[in-house]
């Protein structure tokens, strides 16, 4: 990681901090949200260090709600608060949420049509694939804790197999799954 | 596969501030990033409210995925589903408010986290949370994907397609979007069926 220079006193105002996020929007539109994200946030528009933006991206995972989307309120909310959050988020999803729209459009007056039914029955197979790799992508983490594998199994038996819904697993399961692994002593905070 | 399914009546408030509920209640446990929760968006929509079919439901999740920007804006076509009935109008705008909704609470809780980051960073509460949310997403995330997988494929093809590319998306760096391409043609050649 090359070193980049602090925030430089930058402070974006609402319509810069819309005008940025629209241009990572506009630049990801290949893929890479986040790649893009930290190359325009920090190496261009120098708002923040690296080190806060990586800042920024853990409590963006941290936290409920797609992390992109987080990353976006985050930026926003630390320059301009709750009206910049807003701004920010305005700015990330105005071009891919309309395009969506224009496509579900799409889709609802077309989806009768027996080819484009034929190309979405292979689209679909594919995207299967890609949920089904969700959950292997964060597993070699907790291969080895046995506790960790006990509970996520747990979790998927409620779901899959006993069907129940999700808010009740998730808050019979957190709070045991939180005191667990709550930092005991003094030197918390190491694994 | 799904049991008795009352259609909602969008018109009656009573049942419109129900979905609305529903949506602004589960934003609070989007967990590593919002997928966690396609298999609750697969209840309501096919489930609780038929909106839509299994199969719709699919189609819905492949092209949230294949457009740009973050996925789980696939709200947004669940509520223009919800309201087609209506007219584009009111799916248009239905969808909007789904989106709305689904977005608000985590959005809020992220504004409060980003300006208090600082006081909360070393807590024991963040720590534990941090630590003990992972394997429960790692559950969800096997019971969603198998809940997909379940809804998308019918033939031992579409099967031998989806793991092949879970597997090329684990071992490779290949954009997900050639395999889309790719199985679409496949699709469209009738290769793949359903």
């Amino acid at each position: 990681m090359e070193p980049i220079a602090g925030a430089d006193g930058i402070v974006p105002s609402r319509r810069q901090l819309f005008m940025g996020m629209l241009q990572v929007a506009l630049s990801s539109f290949g893929g890479g949200l986040s790649a893009w994200s930290q190359r325009i946030v920090v190496e261009q528009r120098r708002w923040m260090s690296n080190e806060e933006f990586i800042t920024g991206l853990t409590v963006a995972r941290l936290f409920p709600g797609p992390n992109q989307i987080n990353m976006a309120v985050y930026i926003g909310a630390r320059f301009q608060g709750l009206a910049g959050a807003l701004v920010a988020l305005a700015g990330m999803l105005l071009l891919p949420f309309s395009l969506l729209m224009l496509l579900g459009l799409a889709y609802f007056y077309l989806h009768i049509v027996p080819a484009v039914d034929r190309v979405l029955a292979g689209v679909v197979a594919a995207a299967g694939g890609m949920a089904l790799s969700m959950g292997f992508k964060i597993l070699d983490e907790y291969w080895r804790d046995a506790v960790a594998l006990t509970f996520a199994v747990a979790v998927f038996l409620a779901l899959a197999v006993f069907h129940v819904r999700l808010i009740p697993v998730v808050l019979a399961s957190g709070p045991l799954a939180m005191a667990w692994y709550w930092p005991r002593g003094k030197a918390a905070g190491g694994p | 596969m799904s049991a008795v399914c009352h259609p909602a009546d969008l018109s009656d408030w009573r049942q419109l501030l129900a979905v609305i509920w529903d949506f602004l209640s589960l934003s609070l446990f989007s967990l590593g990033g919002g997928n966690t929760l396609l298999a609750e968006y697969h209840h309501l929509s096919v489930g609780q409210y038929c909106w839509l079919t299994d199969s719709q439901f699919a189609d819905i999740y492949a092209i949230a995925e294949a457009a740009p920007g973050p996925s789980s804006m696939i709200v947004g076509l669940l509520g223009m589903g919800a309201a087609w009935r209506e007219g584009p109008g009111w799916a248009l705008l239905s969808g909007v408010a789904a989106e709305a909704a689904i977005l608000l609470p985590s959005t809020l809780l992220m504004v409060a986290a980003a300006l208090g980051w600082n006081r909360f960073k070393d807590s024991p509460w963040r720590i534990a949370f941090e630590r003990g949310m992972g394997p429960i997403t790692l559950g969800i995330l096997f019971a969603v994907g198998l809940k997909i997988l379940q809804t998308a494929d019918h033939g031992p093809l579409a099967y031998g397609v989806s793991v092949l590319v879970c597997v090329l998306m684990l071992r490779t760096r290949i954009s997900p979007l050639w395999f889309m391409a790719v199985a679409g043609v496949l699709g469209g050649l009738g290769w793949i069926n359903r």
